[in-house]
Protein backbone atom coordinates (compact mmCIF):
# COMPACT_ATOMS: atom_id res chain seq x y z
CA UNK A 1 0.00 0.00 0.00
CA UNK A 2 1.29 3.49 -0.89
CA UNK A 3 0.68 6.29 1.98
CA UNK A 4 0.40 8.93 -0.43
CA UNK A 5 -1.95 7.48 -2.87
CA UNK A 6 -4.28 5.57 0.03
CA UNK A 7 -4.24 9.55 1.41
CA UNK A 8 -5.11 11.16 -1.76
CA UNK A 9 -8.17 8.88 -2.24
CA UNK A 10 -8.87 9.52 1.51
CA UNK A 11 -9.03 13.06 1.46
CA UNK A 12 -10.46 13.49 -2.32
CA UNK A 13 -13.12 16.30 -2.89
CA UNK A 14 -16.69 15.77 -2.29
CA UNK A 15 -19.58 18.33 -2.68
CA UNK A 16 -21.46 19.67 0.15
CA UNK A 17 -25.84 18.43 0.06
CA UNK A 18 -27.84 18.92 -2.35
CA UNK A 19 -28.86 22.86 -2.35
CA UNK A 20 -25.34 24.18 -1.12
CA UNK A 21 -25.54 26.91 -3.93
CA UNK A 22 -28.90 27.94 -3.61
CA UNK A 23 -28.62 28.62 0.26
CA UNK A 24 -25.36 30.69 -0.34
CA UNK A 25 -27.38 32.80 -2.99
CA UNK A 26 -30.25 33.05 -0.41
CA UNK A 27 -27.68 34.44 2.28
CA UNK A 28 -26.16 36.67 0.02
CA UNK A 29 -29.61 38.42 -0.84
CA UNK A 30 -29.80 38.99 2.52
CA UNK A 31 -26.35 40.24 2.84
CA UNK A 32 -27.20 42.02 -0.38
CA UNK A 33 -30.69 43.26 1.27
CA UNK A 34 -28.70 44.49 4.47
CA UNK A 35 -26.13 46.47 2.32
CA UNK A 36 -28.57 48.95 1.07
CA UNK A 37 -30.10 51.07 3.76
CA UNK A 38 -26.21 52.04 3.56
CA UNK A 39 -26.30 52.87 0.16
CA UNK A 40 -29.97 54.72 0.95
CA UNK A 41 -28.31 56.49 3.55
CA UNK A 42 -26.10 57.94 1.48
CA UNK A 43 -28.94 59.48 -1.08
CA UNK A 44 -30.20 61.87 1.78
CA UNK A 45 -26.73 62.82 2.29
CA UNK A 46 -26.07 63.94 -1.32
CA UNK A 47 -29.66 65.63 -1.17
CA UNK A 48 -28.63 67.76 1.81
CA UNK A 49 -25.30 68.64 0.12
CA UNK A 50 -27.04 69.91 -2.34
CA UNK A 51 -29.56 71.64 -0.75
CA UNK A 52 -27.15 73.57 1.29
CA UNK A 53 -24.91 74.20 -1.58
CA UNK A 54 -28.23 76.28 -3.15
CA UNK A 55 -29.18 78.05 -0.67
CA UNK A 56 -25.40 79.17 -0.23
CA UNK A 57 -25.38 80.23 -3.53
CA UNK A 58 -28.63 81.85 -3.47
CA UNK A 59 -27.49 83.92 0.06
CA UNK A 60 -24.54 85.20 -1.74
CA UNK A 61 -27.12 86.39 -5.24
CA UNK A 62 -29.59 87.86 -2.76
CA UNK A 63 -26.86 89.96 -0.83
CA UNK A 64 -25.22 91.16 -4.55
CA UNK A 65 -28.46 92.01 -5.40
CA UNK A 66 -28.83 94.24 -1.64
CA UNK A 67 -25.37 95.73 -2.29
CA UNK A 68 -26.36 96.66 -6.12
CA UNK A 69 -29.34 98.44 -4.96
CA UNK A 70 -27.66 100.15 -2.09
CA UNK A 71 -25.27 101.73 -4.03
CA UNK A 72 -27.51 103.12 -6.46
CA UNK A 73 -29.98 104.27 -3.94
CA UNK A 74 -26.86 105.60 -2.58
CA UNK A 75 -26.07 107.36 -5.92
CA UNK A 76 -29.35 108.86 -6.48
CA UNK A 77 -29.84 110.11 -2.84
CA UNK A 78 -25.79 111.79 -4.04
CA UNK A 79 -27.47 113.60 -7.06
CA UNK A 80 -30.98 114.46 -5.21
CA UNK A 81 -28.81 116.63 -2.67
CA UNK A 82 -26.06 117.85 -5.27
CA UNK A 83 -29.67 119.84 -6.85
CA UNK A 84 -30.61 120.42 -3.96
CA UNK A 85 -27.13 122.17 -3.28
CA UNK A 86 -27.70 124.05 -6.28
CA UNK A 87 -30.77 125.30 -6.27
CA UNK A 88 -29.81 126.46 -2.58
CA UNK A 89 -26.91 128.39 -4.53
CA UNK A 90 -28.79 129.77 -6.96
CA UNK A 91 -31.83 131.28 -5.00
CA UNK A 92 -28.61 132.51 -3.10
CA UNK A 93 -27.06 134.09 -5.93
CA UNK A 94 -30.52 135.40 -7.00
CA UNK A 95 -30.59 137.45 -3.91
CA UNK A 96 -27.45 139.04 -3.93
CA UNK A 97 -27.81 140.41 -7.05
CA UNK A 98 -31.31 141.73 -6.42
CA UNK A 99 -29.99 143.59 -3.41
CA UNK A 100 -27.04 145.41 -5.50
CA UNK A 101 -29.17 146.32 -8.17
CA UNK B 1 -3.70 38.19 -18.41
CA UNK B 2 -6.62 40.86 -17.46
CA UNK B 3 -5.83 44.09 -16.98
CA UNK B 4 -6.92 45.99 -13.48
CA UNK B 5 -9.70 47.93 -15.02
CA UNK B 6 -11.31 44.44 -17.37
CA UNK B 7 -11.14 42.35 -14.25
CA UNK B 8 -12.68 44.85 -11.80
CA UNK B 9 -15.66 45.18 -14.49
CA UNK B 10 -15.79 41.44 -14.68
CA UNK B 11 -15.52 41.04 -11.12
CA UNK B 12 -18.13 44.09 -10.55
CA UNK B 13 -20.45 42.12 -13.02
CA UNK B 14 -19.77 39.13 -11.08
CA UNK B 15 -20.97 40.87 -7.66
CA UNK B 16 -23.85 42.01 -9.33
CA UNK B 17 -25.09 39.12 -11.84
CA UNK B 18 -26.84 36.34 -9.14
CA UNK B 19 -25.94 33.94 -11.95
CA UNK B 20 -22.03 34.77 -12.55
CA UNK B 21 -21.74 34.66 -8.29
CA UNK B 22 -24.00 31.04 -8.24
CA UNK B 23 -21.10 29.56 -11.02
CA UNK B 24 -18.46 31.11 -9.09
CA UNK B 25 -19.96 28.91 -6.14
CA UNK B 26 -20.51 25.73 -7.72
CA UNK B 27 -17.07 25.95 -9.34
CA UNK B 28 -15.21 26.12 -5.85
CA UNK B 29 -17.90 24.47 -3.22
CA UNK B 30 -16.55 20.94 -2.96
CA UNK B 31 -12.85 22.22 -2.53
CA UNK B 32 -13.64 24.90 0.23
CA UNK B 33 -16.52 22.13 1.67
CA UNK B 34 -14.38 19.58 1.31
CA UNK B 35 -11.03 21.56 3.42
CA UNK B 36 -13.27 21.90 5.77
CA UNK B 37 -15.10 18.97 6.28
CA UNK B 38 -11.63 16.85 6.03
CA UNK B 39 -10.20 19.25 8.82
CA UNK B 40 -13.37 19.45 11.28
CA UNK B 41 -15.16 15.98 10.70
CA UNK B 42 -18.53 17.62 10.49
CA UNK B 43 -20.47 18.11 7.59
CA UNK B 44 -22.78 20.16 8.90
CA UNK B 45 -20.47 22.75 10.45
CA UNK B 46 -18.32 22.50 7.55
CA UNK B 47 -21.01 23.37 4.94
CA UNK B 48 -22.14 26.32 7.66
CA UNK B 49 -18.08 27.60 7.57
CA UNK B 50 -18.05 27.10 3.16
CA UNK B 51 -20.73 29.77 3.57
CA UNK B 52 -19.24 32.03 5.32
CA UNK B 53 -16.62 32.31 3.00
CA UNK B 54 -18.61 32.77 -0.05
CA UNK B 55 -20.31 35.47 1.68
CA UNK B 56 -16.75 36.59 2.24
CA UNK B 57 -15.84 35.82 -1.14
CA UNK B 58 -19.45 38.09 -2.72
CA UNK B 59 -17.83 41.65 -0.60
CA UNK B 60 -14.27 40.64 -1.42
CA UNK B 61 -14.81 40.11 -5.06
CA UNK B 62 -14.43 43.54 -6.64
CA UNK B 63 -11.21 43.11 -5.23
CA UNK B 64 -10.23 40.17 -7.14
CA UNK B 65 -8.59 40.73 -10.29
CA UNK B 66 -8.55 37.14 -11.90
CA UNK B 67 -9.95 33.25 -11.81
CA UNK B 68 -6.59 32.54 -10.14
CA UNK B 69 -6.81 35.29 -7.68
CA UNK B 70 -10.03 34.03 -6.76
CA UNK B 71 -8.49 30.29 -6.23
CA UNK B 72 -5.60 31.46 -3.68
CA UNK B 73 -7.74 33.64 -1.95
CA UNK B 74 -10.94 30.66 -1.34
CA UNK B 75 -7.49 28.48 -0.45
CA UNK B 76 -5.97 31.21 2.07
CA UNK B 77 -9.40 32.36 3.97
CA UNK B 78 -10.93 28.92 4.04
CA UNK B 79 -7.56 27.70 5.53
CA UNK B 80 -7.22 30.53 8.45
CA UNK B 81 -10.93 30.17 8.82
CA UNK B 82 -10.65 26.64 9.76
CA UNK B 83 -7.52 27.37 11.73
CA UNK B 84 -8.93 30.03 13.33
CA UNK B 85 -12.15 27.82 14.24
CA UNK B 86 -10.16 25.30 15.88
CA UNK B 87 -8.39 27.40 18.04
CA UNK B 88 -11.33 29.30 19.72
CA UNK B 89 -13.28 26.20 19.61
CA UNK B 90 -13.59 26.16 23.53
CA UNK B 91 -15.59 22.94 23.80
CA UNK B 92 -13.47 20.88 21.95
CA UNK B 93 -10.54 20.16 23.90
CA UNK B 94 -7.58 19.24 21.98
CA UNK B 95 -5.31 16.44 22.34
CA UNK B 96 -2.40 15.18 20.87
CA UNK B 97 -2.77 12.51 18.03
CA UNK B 98 -0.37 10.02 20.56
CA UNK B 99 -3.58 9.94 22.54
CA UNK B 100 -6.20 9.65 20.10
CA UNK B 101 -8.03 5.86 20.34
CA UNK B 102 -6.19 3.34 18.12
CA UNK B 103 -9.17 3.02 15.05
CA UNK B 104 -10.80 -0.02 14.59
CA UNK B 105 -8.29 -2.49 12.76
CA UNK B 106 -9.47 -2.27 8.99
CA UNK B 107 -8.63 -5.35 6.54
CA UNK B 108 -6.67 -5.43 3.33
CA UNK B 109 -9.49 -5.25 1.04
CA UNK B 110 -11.74 -2.88 2.93
CA UNK B 111 -10.38 0.50 1.58
CA UNK B 112 -13.56 2.36 2.58
CA UNK B 113 -12.39 1.66 6.15
CA UNK B 114 -9.20 2.52 6.05
CA UNK B 115 -10.12 5.88 3.95
CA UNK B 116 -11.61 6.95 6.67
CA UNK B 117 -9.62 5.99 9.33
CA UNK B 118 -7.51 8.21 7.21
CA UNK B 119 -9.45 10.86 7.41
CA UNK B 120 -9.14 10.09 11.41
CA UNK B 121 -5.73 10.77 11.63
CA UNK B 122 -5.77 13.72 9.80
CA UNK B 123 -8.14 15.09 11.89
CA UNK B 124 -6.95 14.93 14.85
CA UNK B 125 -3.37 16.37 13.75
CA UNK B 126 -2.26 19.69 15.09
CA UNK B 127 -4.02 22.73 13.12
CA UNK B 128 -1.21 23.71 10.98
CA UNK B 129 -0.33 20.56 10.68
CA UNK B 130 -3.97 19.44 9.66
CA UNK B 131 -4.07 21.98 7.09
CA UNK B 132 -0.97 21.28 5.47
CA UNK B 133 -1.58 17.26 5.08
CA UNK B 134 -5.19 18.67 3.52
CA UNK B 135 -3.67 21.16 0.58
CA UNK B 136 -0.68 18.50 -0.20
CA UNK B 137 -3.02 15.38 -0.72
CA UNK B 138 -6.43 16.99 -1.37
CA UNK B 139 -5.69 20.03 -3.62
CA UNK B 140 -2.82 18.22 -4.65
CA UNK B 141 0.00 21.30 -4.05
CA UNK B 142 3.31 20.98 -3.59
CA UNK B 143 5.05 22.61 -1.18
CA UNK B 144 5.94 25.72 -2.32
CA UNK B 145 2.25 26.12 -3.00
CA UNK B 146 1.24 25.19 -0.04
CA UNK B 147 3.75 27.99 1.71
CA UNK B 148 2.70 30.50 -0.83
CA UNK B 149 -0.94 29.33 -0.02
CA UNK B 150 -0.42 29.76 4.16
CA UNK B 151 2.29 32.54 4.21
CA UNK B 152 4.25 29.60 6.05
CA UNK B 153 8.14 28.77 5.45
CA UNK B 154 8.58 26.05 3.26
CA UNK B 155 10.80 24.40 5.76
CA UNK B 156 8.27 24.20 8.12
CA UNK B 157 6.00 22.53 5.37
CA UNK B 158 8.44 20.25 4.34
CA UNK B 159 9.02 19.36 8.30
CA UNK B 160 4.73 19.37 9.36
CA UNK B 161 4.11 16.85 6.02
CA UNK B 162 7.45 14.56 7.27
CA UNK B 163 6.07 14.30 10.95
CA UNK B 164 2.43 13.67 9.86
CA UNK B 165 3.14 10.98 7.76
CA UNK B 166 5.40 9.36 9.97
CA UNK B 167 2.76 9.46 12.80
CA UNK B 168 0.15 8.21 10.54
CA UNK B 169 2.45 5.25 9.46
CA UNK B 170 3.42 4.67 13.06
CA UNK B 171 -0.36 4.61 13.57
CA UNK B 172 -1.35 2.52 10.93
CA UNK B 173 1.80 -0.03 11.49
CA UNK B 174 0.22 -0.27 14.82
CA UNK B 175 -3.00 -2.25 13.48
CA UNK B 176 -2.50 -5.68 12.29
CA UNK B 177 -3.11 -6.06 8.38
CA UNK B 178 -1.89 -2.72 7.86
CA UNK B 179 1.61 -2.35 5.92
CA UNK B 180 2.28 0.75 5.31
Amino acid sequence: MNLDDELRAALQREDPSPGFTQRVLAARMVAHAQSKPARKAAVPRLFWATAMAAMLVIGLAGLSEYRQKKAERAGHEAVLALRIAAEKLNMARDKVVRREN
Amino acid sequence: MLTQAVAANVSEAMTDDPDQFAELVREHQAMVFSMACRYLRNPALAEEIAQDVFLQLYRKLPALESPDHVLHWLRWVTAHRLIDHSRQEKRRPQSPLEDAPEPAAPSRDADPLLADMLRELVAALPENARVVMILRYQEDLDPMDIAQALDMPIATVKSHLQRSLAILRDKLSRRKGVGV
